[in-house]
């Protein structure tokens, strides 16, 4: 039985669980809502994510909610299935390792970079206003700061726990929308980090 | 070899790790901070968080941070080494639903609840400024919508994931202090199912033994 995955492939959560699904080998059929504004429906609400958000993973009858916990379902039941990528590696410290890298995503890459987004891709397309100059200035400093952390913890490494996981894949979304949005110097200027990012994008 | 656990008990994502290690049955060796401003030191930025936040766990040589990775793997390593309780379901369906949940808490309870608590205990203990309504009112009206979907995911069942797991653990912290130190423990009691659940919690051991060191901490230390 086929994973459908509802959600927009433009939005960071269901790319990161787009992203997961092909590194795992993993057939799935994507469903896009009817609309933004169809996600407060009570259907939605009910059978899809309480909290009216995306993505939504179905596995046969099975259901599970938020992107992060969705990868780590999908590696702990597929990863080694279809092919030999690892995202969560067996041993149970490297694997504490691996989660503690995905809460310093969420903790603290992924905050500046939200706000960047949302100042320079929602204000203008959905709020018709201009972005807030003052907020994307801060945002890129709080960024800049937390990347002078990832160019420390990156040292000697090729990925943020040595090999390749999914705390080197959840980065993924947000970074590809903010490097390409004319921040790019924040990761280019730093060599370790620079590298890192190259070799993410290489990834088929 | 001990547990070191370098933090400050009443400190909400370190009590969430004391609350772990204590429903695992482990022994452990808190370790205070000398300070808050130590947090930034270059010595703890280097060997212990390198964001200057707490907690940090010490298993032997094994260094981890971050307060849902640390319950995972303390978790993963120990579930049912020193007793039965099981904080995450071997079922991969079920651990699925209580990372879920965890998510849930990370996403939409523990903002609001942050903000209540930053206004009411934070803001006039150590920053001298006083408690801004406006906030408080906003974040009141925010945390009572997710009440009210938590209402729903509680509807016929004792814990979020129908047995108690990891997913409840980990909102026990800030739903303390916003429930018992401040006045807005009606935004449960005015919910059934989220009442009892609350209840319930509050009942286990390790959650009522993990409060009371965390309530003796502030005590002790008025000037921390």
């Amino acid at each position: 039985m086929t994973i459908r995955l509802v959600g927009v492939s433009a939005s960071y959560p269901t790319l990161r669980v787009i992203i997961c699904l092909k590194e795992l080998g993993l057939p799935y059929e994507l469903e896009p809502p009817a609309s933004y504004q169809s996600l407060k429906d009570e259907d939605y609400i009910a059978n899809k994510h309480p909290f009216g958000k995306t993505p939504v993973l179905f596995d046969g009858d099975f259901r599970i909610t938020e992107s992060r916990a969705i990868c780590r379902y999908l590696a702990s039941k597929y990863q080694g299935k279809h092919n030999d990528t690892i995202l969560i590696p067996n041993d149970v410290h490297k694997a504490g390792l691996v989660d503690q890298f995905i809460s310093y995503e969420l903790s603290y890459y992924d905050p500046p970079l939200l706000k960047i987004v949302y100042q320079k891709k929602f204000v203008k397309n959905f709020l018709n206003k201009d972005p807030d100059p003052e907020i994307i200035k801060q945002a890129h400093e709080e960024l800049a700061k937390v990347l002078d952390v990832y160019e420390k913890l990156l040292e000697g490494k090729e990925y943020l726990n040595g090999e390749y996981s999914l705390a080197d894949l959840v980065h993924c979304p947000g970074t590809y929308c903010v490097y390409g949005a004319g921040h790019s110097d924040l990761w280019d200027s730093r060599p370790n980090v620079k590298n890192w990012w190259n070799r993410l994008c290489n990834r088929d």
